[in-house]
């Protein structure tokens, strides 16, 4: 299924819930939670807000705290201020990140 | 992906303000208030309870709040509206349900 996408022109201050993928091109102010579905940040979108994910491409700006229960993606051209808490995390080289990154670790027994 | 026109889709909630300088169409449900400087569209499954500022308003689903457009408002055949309407054209179609004033600036 090809994603919805709010646009460049779009703004939105609130609560946003949803079961369908998404992509953001405009600005979000406050919280996305699409528990079972994708979230692409694209490169003009701005994103002020707590995200409660699937899966999300952060190829904009994002600050807020992120919480994906399977995979994040931040690519070169993005910038996120925030927490991250995901199984899968890939930060691509470019990317400008701050913030604390939580992967569950488990060490070999020893360790630690 | 360029886009001149945003989906809301059918599963999408929002509870806040929408500020649009696009086209919008909503499919889902929203609650608080719209602001479009565009055209506006209330499909089928949409539902919308909100204070609605634009330039035009189409409503095929349901929408609560009152509405004040700069061009125009339709309340389709399908639509159900509650809610006063501020416009200078105003348009019910014959099955529309609709409850409440309009002002049409007439002398």
């Amino acid at each position: 299924m090809t994603p919805g996408v709010i646009g460049k022109g779009i703004r939105i201050k609130g609560e946003l819930r949803g079961e369908e993928d998404l992509a953001v091109e405009g600005r979000v102010e406050g919280t996305i939670a699409l528990k079972h579905n994708h979230l692409i940040v694209e490169n003009s979108a701005v994103i002020t807000a707590d995200v409660d994910v699937q899966n999300i491409t952060i190829k904009g700006e994002m600050r807020g705290n992120t919480a994906a229960s399977d995979k994040v993606e931040i690519s070169t051209e993005a910038k996120v201020i925030g927490d991250i808490r995901a199984p899968r995390i890939v930060m691509e080289e470019g990317a400008r990140f701050r913030g604390v990154v939580e992967m569950d670790v488990k060490l070999p027994p020893g360790l630690l | 992906m360029e886009s001149e026109k945003t989906v809301l889709g059918p599963t999408l909630e929002i509870q806040g303000e929408i500020e649009g300088e696009e086209d919008l169409v909503i499919q889902g449900k929203i609650q608080g208030k719209i602001i479009s400087k565009k055209n506006l569209t209330v499909d089928g499954s949409g539902k919308v309870e909100a204070s609605v500022h634009t330039a035009t308003l189409d409503v095929s689903g349901v929408v609560i709040g009152n509405v004040e457009a700069t061009d125009k408002v339709e309340v389709k055949r399908e639509g159900k509206m509650v809610g006063d309407i501020k416009a200078p054209r105003v348009i019910i179609a014959d099955g529309a349900k609709f409850k409440g004033n309009i002002e049409m600036g007439v002398d």
